[in-house]
């Protein structure tokens, strides 16, 4: 029994089908009978039957189909389905990637075909619970080489990139003593007395944002002193909040002159008539945490032929380059043409620094856990 | 043909007598099913985590929790003072307010006393969008100190901004149950004790508070929970240095270390549960005579003569409307001002028109403001429909006596006391992926279950609102009604439903408020099949610029108010019938 074939089934039929019972074993090609809301249907899947269109269930994060600013969702699903005999059916399950984890680890078919907005950390947390593997190699890419070797993330080649962030800081010219702020250039900067309480950051056990600026410190300062200097931060009154949500609001409400966000900041703020001098951004000691985004074909596809097309799909110059402007977000291909309003207010830093999947996976967890301690301690 | 109409008429009477007569068990037998289903069972998968490993049973995790001073003293220890200074706080903020509520005439007090739900209902993010505003660095309050020359505060990012937040959240609870209470209060009580020479306060020593008392507890003891798992609201405002327990549930459950997060989880619910304990056990021994059908007079706010004493009484109460102007109204009005700000921070209705052309565009997997409002109301209307005869029904039971009693209360309030986030991945577990049985998967998702789901949360409200109110009922009542013929059933209807009526609403609007603020249990059952609520849809137009998310607040702001408004008048008409 196909979940999407039942939601399908069932999500027209307002309260129908509170009981489904699936029969049989868990492949793609069983039937299923509803009792409960008096509906009953019996649907395949898996070929097409009759000019019937393919689905292609794409499980996502939320934003990259739902933001209020822009999202590449709706875009990559029209021109997707404009050419391909396919239709696209995105899945954003609030958990994320944890959701399909969560299934996997029950014993339930993960109900997509591909995962979009995989980054490393989220393979590591991956290959530490599951045994099966969740995810497949992706094989047959004909665009495979256009890919910046730097931002392959997957030594085992499952997650191939396909937009990157860089994670920085952006802070408000108009702000401090005689309106005239200016961010610190290095990370001891920081904990200089000028920038107390200047600086919001994000929860890394929750934020990916707060989780990239975290590895980045302790790229800085060494897996030995980054929780002296977070220590030192914490003295110096850096604010850690719960989401990006959260310290956004704080920060346009001129709570603190800094915030931890992307380095794309300007390309919104351009668009939307924002005063640029409050949206500058600095890249500490000449960086930014690299945190690219990566698509895999889960292991359980049935239509991993049709997965294998839409990641050439994606990794087209013109789709990337739409990809990075609604994402707002670098592209992961070497020949992506960007427009010139973007490449003005999206800044690269200097320096990418980023970790190796194989040094997260043997300390991630570890270098959270040991900061978590260190920073909830009263 | 008469005789032939007696015999079909007769069977059809003895099956509705009879199933008047077992109602009351057949209710307590669903409620005991919806629980088991949609409660117990689901949160009993996260809760083998803590003690099961590999097949095995094992303590290691719950003591290696209990053994870790970090776990102890900076997390749970914390956790604890925290929520028993918030609660302080919600009861200061909400028995003056009871009181004026209770004693007081003024215009819009019904008005008013309808709106103190919406703090409730109100998703985190809008809470804490509203405080930035308002105690932050160049908020409302700073601003108005500044004018009258004083020094700013820097309430941000404390532990003091977080005890009001959570004073906003629940010192309307209190004020809502106390209230009810010392609106039940019989007047002729206090006539008698006065006429028997007792002085106001006197009377009041003895005669009211006894009466308050078990009200003020339920406040107290549900603010005590509710903070004691408080999690989004405190990374907002606080910061993760001021993290509780609840932050480390989350984040292990992200890191899928379910051992840790479930063995936290149990602490948690321990600590909570054993909390509605003592206070259960304290309400049972509260046995206040009285009738509820004649309250209090009120009084104007206006004094009627200016003596010292009324002079005082009227500017404290000038100073705490003060107080709640702040904490209640500025926040809620900053909020309802971000959704009409642009970017440059001129006046636009852009926000609200892009909600409009995303209703008219949106694709179907993007949240649109229609469904979204139609969604909550039709789950706030099911869930009032399954919650209020669930907790009136398990009201009735546990004002009987017997062994055990507290055990079986404490159970039925579980739904407090266990968090939100362990309860949504049991939902996901147990009945979004579905079980085994004997080679069938059973499946529970949509409509129904979260309406299920709503109820379970919602129904021990309704039995908190009207359990002690059935304590006070005189047991001859029924047993008349019973000796002339009555089935239980009908004696609950007829003769004691209308002498706890009060009770019954004020439950019934908590039910129709947890229903649409719900938000972990939603998300998990509606599995984006375009049953998203107004809480969901907030949370999902986050984002870069806040402007859609706010607006979205201010609906959901509105729908609230208005659905308050009806279920207040009309649940009060309708008991006055």
């Amino acid at each position: 029994m196909k979940r999407r074939a039942f939601l399908k089934a069932t999500g027209a039929g307002g309260t129908a089908a509170l009981l489904a019972g699936c029969t049989g074993t868990t492949d793609s090609e069983t039937t299923t009978t509803e009792s409960g809301g008096g509906t009953e249907t019996t649907t395949t899947q898996g070929t097409t039957v009759g000019g019937e269109d393919q689905v292609l269930a794409v499980g996502t994060y939320a934003s990259f189909v739902d933001a209020p600013s822009s999202s590449p969702g709706v875009w990559l699903k029209d021109q997707f389905e404009s050419e391909f005999d396919a239709t696209l059916e995105w899945q954003t399950p609030e958990a994320g990637v944890n959701h399909y984890i969560e299934r996997a680890l029950r014993g339930v078919e993960s109900g997509a075909d591909l995962y979009v907005g995989l980054d490393a950390q989220m393979l590591v947390r991956i290959d530490d619970k599951l045994d099966e593997p969740l995810f497949t190699p992706a094989e047959g890419l004909s665009r495979i080489g256009d890919v910046n070797e730097e931002l392959s993330f997957d030594p085992e080649g499952r997650a191939v990139p396909y937009d990157t962030g860089y994670i920085s800081l952006v802070y408000d010219e108009t702000q401090g003593e005689d309106g005239a702020f200016t961010a610190p250039e290095t990370f001891d900067g920081l904990l200089e007395p000028e920038y107390a309480g200047a600086l919001l950051a994000q929860n890394p056990t929750s934020s990916a944002t707060g989780q990239a600026f975290l590895l980045h410190t302790i790229d800085a300062k060494g897996e030995d002193g980054y929780l002296d200097y977070w220590a030192q931060l914490k003295e110096n009154d850096v604010r850690v909040l719960g989401n990006w949500a959260d310290s956004y609001t704080a920060y346009s409400n001129g709570e603190a002159p800094m915030v931890v966000s992307y380095s794309t900041d300007q390309v919104y703020a351009s668009q939307s008539g924002e005063d640029l001098a409050k949206h500058q951004i600095r890249f500490l000691n000449d960086q930014g945490y690299a945190n690219p985004e990566g698509m895999a074909t889960f292991a359980d596809a049935t239509q991993p032929d049709l997965a294998t097309e839409f990641m050439d799909f994606v990794l087209r110059p013109e789709v990337q380059a739409e990809i990075a402007v609604r994402n707002v977000q670098f592209p992961a291909t070497t020949t992506a043409e960007l427009p010139e309003d973007f490449a003005q207010y999206a800044q690269e830093p200097p320096e990418a620094v980023t970790f190796s999947y194989d040094r997260l996976r043997d300390n991630l967890s570890e270098w959270t856990d040991a900061w978590a301690r260190e920073f909830a301690s009263k | 043909m008469d005789t032939l109409a007696d015999a079909t008429r007769t069977p059809v009477r003895w099956v509705a007598r009879t199933l008047e007569e077992r109602l009351l068990t057949l209710v307590a037998i669903g409620t005991a099913l919806v629980l088991f289903v949609l409660f117990y069972y689901p949160v009993a998968t996260v809760f083998a985590d803590a003690v099961i490993d590999d097949g095995a049973f094992t303590l290691e995790p719950i003591t290696a929790i209990l053994t870790s001073e970090f776990y102890l003293v900076d997390i749970i220890w914390f956790t604890a003072k925290q929520a028993f200074y918030s609660t302080l706080a919600s009861l200061a903020l909400g028995l003056p307010a009871a009181w004026l509520f209770a004693r007081f005439e003024f215009p819009g007090r019904e008005t008013l006393r309808s709106l103190t739900i919406l703090p409730f209902v109100m998703p985190s993010i809008m809470v804490a969008i509203g405080f930035v505003a308002t105690f932050g660095r160049n908020g409302t309050l700073n601003r108005g100190l500044a004018l009258v020359g004083l020094p700013p505060v820097e309430l941000l990012f404390t532990l003091e901004a977080i005890i009001i937040a959570h004073a906003f959240y629940n010192a309307p609870l209190v004020a809502r149950v106390v209230t009810a209470a010392w609106e039940s209060v019989d007047a002729r009580a206090v006539e008698t004790a006065r006429s028997l020479g007792a002085n106001p306060r006197r009377a009041f020593r003895d005669v009211v508070l006894p009466q308050l008392l078990p009200s003020v507890g339920i406040g107290a003891t549900l603010t005590f929970i509710f903070t004691f798992a408080s999690f989004p609201i405190v990374l907002a405002l606080g910061g993760f240095q001021l993290a509780t327990i609840e932050v480390f549930v989350f984040a292990k459950v992200r890191d899928l270390a379910y051992a840790e997060a479930a063995s936290l989880a149990v602490i948690e619910t321990v600590i909570s549960l054993t909390l509605t304990a003592a206070y259960l056990s304290y309400e049972a021994r509260q046995r206040a005579a009285g009738r509820t059908a004649n309250p209090l007079p009120r009084q104007s706010v206006v004094p009627t003569a200016w003596t010292p004493k009324s002079t005082l009484r009227t500017v404290g109460i000038a100073v705490y409307t003060a107080i709640v102007g702040l904490v209640f109204i500025v926040p809620i009005a900053s909020m309802i001002l971000a959704s009409v700000t642009g970017a440059d921070g001129g006046l636009t209705l852009e926000h609200y028109a892009f909600l409009a052309e995303r209703q008219a565009t949106g694709a179907t997997y993007q949240v649109k403001p229609l469904p979204a409002i139609w969604n909550s109301l039709l789950f706030a209307v099911g869930t009032l429909l399954i919650a209020v005869p669930m907790g009136v029904t398990m009201a009735v039971l546990t004002t009987r006596r017997y062994r055990g009693r507290t055990l079986i209360d404490a159970l039925a309030m579980a739904p407090f006391a266990v968090s939100g986030i362990v309860v949504g991945l049991g939902l996901l577990r147990g009945l979004v992926f579905g079980v085994d049985v004997f080679g069938t998967r059973i499946r529970v998702t949509g409509a129904l279950a979260i309406v299920a789901a709503h109820a379970v949360g919602a129904y021990p409200f309704v039995t908190r609102n009207v359990a002690p109110l059935f304590s006070r009922l005189d047991d001859r009542l029924v047993e008349s009604a019973r000796s002339l013929g009555a089935t239980r059933t009908r004696a609950l209807v007829d003769v004691e439903l209308p002498l706890v009526w009060t009770g019954v609403v004020a439950g019934a609007a908590f039910a129709v408020a947890i229903s649409i603020g719900e938000f972990d249990s939603t998300i998990i059952l509606a599995e984006g099949a375009g049953r998203y609520t107004m809480p969901v849809a907030v949370e999902r137009l986050l984002g870069r610029r806040l402007g859609p998310a706010t607006a979205m607040g201010c609906i959901l702001l509105l729908v609230t108010s208005v659905s308050f408004f009806v279920v207040d008048r009309f649940g009060g008409r309708w008991g006055e019938l």
